[in-house]
């Protein structure tokens, strides 16, 4: 070929080329994901399926904008129930009776707060008037916007007024406890007393000492518990009688933990508390063990409910008694960065929308809680669940079948062995047991390491549905690594990293994507499934599978509580549905050879 | 009295695409004992006429028409689906290209065999076996009986396609259409199974339409050779005439693209230019006209008919006188 | 075929090994036992029952005296292997002539006396429930088998008809939805609206129908889909077209050639499917009410019944593992392509 190619034959005029690279990107697409994209639009049930998923996920990201009753609140009410089909029965009113420029500021406060708690005083009063009066000390008392709603008294003649306020710090009864500085010992011995049978394990009770050995005074003590708090045990003393206006934990100590047990008894000054038992026998210490303690002071904030009560009785306003006070958590908190999302949507929601809140369209479930509320914010926990859990699977699956499949040989081998050998375990078995074994230590590392139930769950089936993601990423790495095109990249020089990232990842990340929509639908399944079990998520948490367990209790003889059952099984089914069309058809648009491969 | 006769063979498939029209008015006639080389490339519509013969397109897809279809006395178009499955396997066989996905790699054999027997000729199980073992030696295996119990990936290749032959020539089919039946084959062994394929047609009197793109091959076997392109006849004429005096500029690509060991070994392979057309889109006029050497204006203006030659030879080329001349003729 | 065998126990016992001792420490070293239920117990009581549970031994004795083959609490065991003959194999006495046996634990069979239940051993328990679920699963299995290759096949015979359609959201419904959902959408139809079955319990053939349906439906759903791929992709093959050349019929085509390879995934399929049927049961059987050994063991796990729980999970794995090796073996049946020692 030493002649350059002069012939007519091996030009192409610019026409020519123009018109071919037209024709090979009208087939061809220019690159796998616009292919892919293209072919799944063609397929119209996955790609209905997509905008479901995409309808959804964005009604339950917007869940605290809606306006829907709480799925947490009781009714004020309070009657406990039967789930109700509110379409056969009046709805109940909803709308805050128009009090003038209270309700106006009300709603300000409840905007600037968020309509976080609601702390509602109620108070008796004798007529209409009495409750408008009523209404306006507690808002002087609480100085936020009050709201009152009326109803007859519950025994007797009378109202009831229900002064409703968005509820802030210092609302709820609290008690902090700080050091005092006084300093002691408390020792921990066996103690018998004659009579009894030989006793044959430990048990502990308690001396306090102070540092100058003189026995600490805490007047009449009624009762004591004892708690294990962080890295510490405290020991709460509660007074015979409480300090007027002040609570009933007055006393409380701090022991370390080199105790390894808890106290189940305790002496103090000599004599046994009242609630504590004492397996004795004979009378003598056999063995003595002494820890640190140290007085704790336990100071309570007055809370809204005694600073309104205080106030009347300071000042009492005629045909008015305060009667108690309660505290309603309307919504859960939303805490952190991502809370900042939710707490802007909730601003949002009052400022479009007041106060009004849909009726319970779905009916109620037997707490009175709205079900149309608790399916969205239901879903919201079952998605994330469902998510997560599979990004968890999905990561350690990736990496092991990579790696594997990557080094082959004799590593990839035995590697592939210990999945075969996990996968041969009935995995429910295990996974029980994990729950109820995490279930013993949930305060220590909910103290500790701030890990939570739901973290816990996410890592448990992550650990379960990582072993087919591993062995199907290892699979495509290894057909990867002698396809020809790799062995063309290399013949034209291309890096090894070049290579991976643009014709392994690539097919991996394929493969990964369409697992992955099939695993979310088989762990939100499972949730469902440890719900029921009772090993799943737990009240006052919302999930679909937490309805579904509702739905079945609803079933008996006497009423079929049927929209109990129908809705969120509507719900989940569909929301499934979607997910599993979608991962078939992804499975097809990405790679048409893969087709019908499970 | 030709034993086959095809007139305006049309096979269209209705895609999302547009209709493709694989197979566009195709008409040919096969003699008793003959072999017919149906020549062409990917695309061209020669697998497709075989499988249109046998009533096996796809339906929904796929729609077959014709003028005629006559098979001996019978209308192949007319018969009934029962009917064309007794005319399967059993009067007209067909063999296909790749043994090894052709044959059920689940069943053995010998059941492969002797399920063509059991279903045409009513014979009981151990007589037919005798008889697929006779046509397992017919083709040349050794130890047959041994072979009846093995399984297709037991086998090497070209043991598996006379396998395919030996199904095909069972019950003595008069017409046999091999789709492609030496191309998934080694050099060596695809020689092996031509000389077979032609004895076997002397001992049977099976006339053959054999379909393939090897240029060898047909030189070889075929009596006489169509020439398709583009779902059209664009040459027809008897093995030696072709290779001698091509009338079509595509034949005459195919020969001039050949590669030869005498003359000058050197010199440039002459391939066609362009590539395959899109038969969702073809051209106006001649089909072959973007790649043509010799076209003309007029052959823009519409597709040129199948004209008559004479002799038994035809062309579908407004040039085709040119091209007889001296100077056009192939080296 | 004795290699395959042998290969496979090999890693069976390494298999049921790691789940009896990571299941034996994990459930032995969380804190509390199984007695420290609400009620607090007269602490003599609860020395007497640890003793009998020989909770206060070490852990590794505690292990070693649940796999077995050794008794460790019959000193004539101990004693009866020093001297030579003269021992019986089964039952020795003690001291006060009370009967003991010189073999017990895991190895022999034997798993243990059941800490909840406190007149029975773990035997005792699983042969009651056993049979029960047992015939729970094979019922669902059958039901699923039957269900799922008939709509799979029929799908596959005419993709893209309105049956296609119809029979493939059936059977991704039947994915969607937890099999407890649809028992309770069953339940309140063939129970309460048309009152044809009983709502719980176990005895009679009413009894067993609808757990049998619900617990199986999910897999007739899977089966469904993996044969009609499974069909479809034999039934596009190429010999799928030389059986047509040959003028077979069309069912024989079908029944004959396409049959075969299309049900081979399904085969392959068993082995998840008995380990989803068992897990499967615990839900339907606490709706149901059924004496089953699921149900046994929810209860065991939450109330720390050590020996029961273990006992279930352990005969569960070793049934779930023998079905796996069955399943390879007759997939090699099946599929002539594939021998044994492709492992």
């Amino acid at each position: 070929m030493s002649d350059a190619p002069q012939d007519s034959r091996w030009s192409i005029d610019e026409a020519e080329l123009a018109r071919l690279t037209k024709e090979a990107r009208q087939f061809k697409g220019e690159s796998l994901w616009s292919d892919a994209w293209r072919r799944l639009r063609r397929n119209r049930a996955a790609f209905l399926a997509l905008l479901f998923l995409a309808a959804f996920a964005g009604i339950s990201l917007l869940a605290p904008f809606l306006p829907l009753p709480s799925p947490k609140a009781i009714s004020l009410r309070d009657e406990p129930g039967t789930p109700e089909w509110v379409w056969s029965v009046p709805a109940a009113p909803t709308k805050a009776p128009d009090r003038g420029a209270a309700t106006t500021r009300a709603t300000r406060n409840l905007w600037n707060d968020g309509w976080r708690h609601r702390s509602t005083i109620i108070l008796g009063a004798q007529d209409e008037a009495a409750a408008e009066a009523a209404r306006a000390r507690v808002q002087e008392v609480s100085s936020r916007g009050a709201v009152v709603e009326v109803y007859p008294a519950a025994e007797g003649e009378g109202l009831q007024a229900y002064a409703s306020v968005p509820m802030t710090e210092g609302d709820a009864p609290q008690v902090d406890y700080g050091p005092t500085g006084i300093a002691g010992t408390a020792s921990c011995w066996e103690v018998l007393t004659p009579g009894d049978p030989e006793p044959t394990g430990a048990v502990h009770s308690l001396r306090l000492t102070g540092a100058d050995g003189a026995a600490f005074d805490v007047g009449q003590v009624a009762g004591w518990s004892v708690e294990a708090r962080g890295a510490s045990i405290r020991l709460f003393l509660s007074r015979a009688e409480p300090l007027p206006g002040l609570g009933d934990w007055v006393v409380a100590y701090r022991l370390s933990t080199e105790l390894d047990a808890l106290p189940t008894a305790v002496l103090l000054n000599g004599s046994l508390l009242p609630g504590s038992a004492a397996v004795s026998w004979g009378g003598e210490p056999s063995g003595a063990q002494t820890v640190d303690a140290e007085l704790l002071e336990g100071v309570e904030a007055m809370d809204l409910g005694r600073r309104v009560a205080a106030s009347l009785a300071a000042s009492p306003i005629d045909g008015v008694t305060y009667m108690e006070t309660r505290h309603e958590d309307g919504y859960w908190e939303f805490k952190g960065l991502v809370g900042a999302m939710d707490r802007a949507l909730r601003r949002a929601r009052i400022a479009t929308f007041g106060l009004w809140q849909t009726g319970n369209w779905m009916g109620t479930d037997g707490q009175g809680r709205d079900l149309l509320a608790r399916i969205v914010w239901g879903s919201r926990t079952s998605i994330i669940v469902g998510i997560i859990a599979s990004l968890c699977s999905l990561l350690i699956g990736v990496l092991y079948g990579a790696f594997s499949g990557y080094m082959g040989g004799r590593i990839d081998n035995l590697m592939m062995r210990i999945v075969d050998v996990l996968y041969s375990i009935p995995f429910i078995f295990v996974v029980i047991f994990l729950i109820t074994v995490v279930n013993e230590y949930r305060t220590e590392l909910e103290d500790q390491f701030g890990i939570d139930r739901e973290k816990i769950f996410f890592l448990v089936i992550g650990a379960i549905y990582w072993l087919t993601m591993a062995r199907v990423v290892r699979g495509q790495v290894l057909s990867l690594k002698n396809t020809e095109f790799i062995e063309a990249a290399r013949v034209i020089g291309a890096s090894t990293t070049r290579i991976l990232l643009s014709h392994v990842v690539p097919n991996v990340l394929s493969i990964v994507i369409v697992y992955l929509t099939l695993t979310i639908p088989a762990v939100m399944l499972f949730e469902a499934f440890l719900s029921f079990l009772g090993l799943g998520i737990e009240p006052p948490k919302v999930s679909w599978g937490l309805l579904a367990v509702d739905g079945t209790q609803a079933i008996n003889p006497i009423k079929i509580y049927w929209w109990l059952v129908v809705f969120p099984a509507g719900a989940m089914g569909s929301t499934l549905l979607a997910l599993n069309i979608l991962g078939d058809g992804l499975r097809d648009a990405l790679d048409p050879k893969l087709r019908g491969k499970n | 009295m030709p034993i086959l006769d095809v007139q305006n063979l049309r096979v269209r498939f209705e895609t999302h695409h547009g209709v493709v029209r694989a197979v566009d008015g195709v008409s040919f006639s096969l003699e008793e004992g003959e072999t017919l080389g149906l020549v062409g490339e990917s695309g061209s519509g020669k697998s497709v006429t075989n499988l249109a013969l046998m009533g096996l397109i796809p339906s929904p897809p796929g729609v077959v028409e014709a003028d005629a279809m006559r098979f001996e006395d019978r209308d192949l178009m007319a018969l009934s689906d029962e009917e064309l499955r007794s005319v399967r396997g059993n009067e007209i066989s067909m063999i296909f290209q790749d043994p090894m996905t052709s044959l059920n790699p689940l069943l053995t054999v010998g059941r492969q065999l002797t399920e063509v027997l059991e279903v045409h000729e009513r014979v009981s199980r151990r007589e037919a076996r005798t008889r697929a073992a006779a046509g397992l030696a017919d083709v040349g295996i050794p130890e047959p009986e041994r072979r009846l119990d093995q399984y297709p990936h037991e086998l090497s290749g070209g043991m598996r396609q006379r396998v395919m032959i030996a199904m095909g020539l069972l019950c003595r089919p008069k017409i046999l259409l091999a789709d492609e039946p030496t191309t998934a084959l080694d050099v060596t062994i695809q020689a092996q199974i031509l000389e077979l394929m032609q004895k076997l047609q002397h001992e049977y009197g099976t006339a053959i339409i054999l379909v393939t793109h090897d240029l060898g091959v047909v030189a070889g076997m075929s009596d006489r050779v169509n020439v398709m392109y583009a779902g059209r006849l664009a040459e027809t004429a008897g093995a030696i005439e072709l290779f001698d005096d091509p009338r079509h500029p595509y034949t005459r690509g195919l020969l001039g693209s050949v590669p030869r060991l005498s003359g000058d070994t050197d010199a440039d392979l002459d391939s066609i230019k362009g590539s395959p057309p899109d038969l969702a889109d073809l051209p106006a006029g001649c089909a072959f006209r973007p790649r043509c050497t010799f076209e003309t204006e007029r052959c823009a203006v519409e597709a040129p008919p199948l004209f008559d030659l004479g002799g038994g030879r035809s062309s579908a080329c407004l040039e085709r006188d040119a091209l007889g001349q001296p100077h056009g003729g192939a080296q | 075929m004795l290699r395959f065998l042998a290969r496979r126990f090999l890693w069976f016992v390494i298999t049921i090994s790691t789940v009896m001792t990571v299941s034996f420490f994990l459930m032995h070293s969380v804190k509390g036992g199984p007695f420290d239920g609400e009620r607090k117990l007269d602490p003599v009581i609860e020395a007497n029952i640890k003793a009998r549970y020989h909770l206060d031994w070490p852990l590794w004795r505690q292990y070693l005296q649940y796999v077995g083959p050794f008794n460790l609490d019959d000193q004539r065991a101990l004693a009866a292997f020093d001297e030579e003959g003269g021992f019986s194999l089964w039952r020795s006495e003690d001291a006060a002539g009370e009967p003991t046996r010189a073999f017990g634990g895991v190895l022999t069979g034997d798993f243990g006396p059941s800490f909840r239940y406190k007149d029975f051993t773990v035997n005792d328990i699983l042969e009651e429930s056993l049979p029960i679920s047992a015939l729970l699963g094979v019922l669902s299995m059958m039901f699923a088998i039957a269900l799922g290759v008939s709509a799979g096949i029929a799908s596959a015979l005419r993709p893209g008809s309105g049956l296609d359609l119809t029979l493939r959201i059936a059977a991704t419904g039947g994915i969607a939805l937890p099999n407890f959902v649809i028992a309770s959408f069953l339940v309140i139809l063939f129970v309460f609206l048309i009152p044809l079955l009983p709502v719980a319990g176990w005895g009679t053939i009413q009894h067993m129908l609808l757990p049998g349906f619900c617990l199986g439906l999910v897999f007739a759903a899977y089966i469904a889909r993996l044969t009609r791929t499974g069909m479809l992709e034999t039934l596009s093959a190429d010999y799928i077209r030389t059986a047509h050349a040959k003028g077979l019929a069309p069912r024989t085509v079908v029944m004959r050639h396409a049959l075969k390879g299309g049900l081979l995934p399904v085969v392959s399929y068993l082995g998840p499917a008995t380990a989803g049927i068992l897990t499967g049961s615990l839900v339907i059987e606490k709706i149901f009410f059924i004496p089953g050994t699921g149900s046994h063991f929810i209860n065991a796990a939450t109330n720390r019944d050590y020996t029961l729980a273990m006992g279930v999970t352990i005969l569960f794995t070793v049934l779930v593992y023998t079905l796996n090796t069955v399943v390879d073996m007759a997939y090699t049946l099946l599929d002539p392509r594939i021998t044994l020692e492709d492992e």
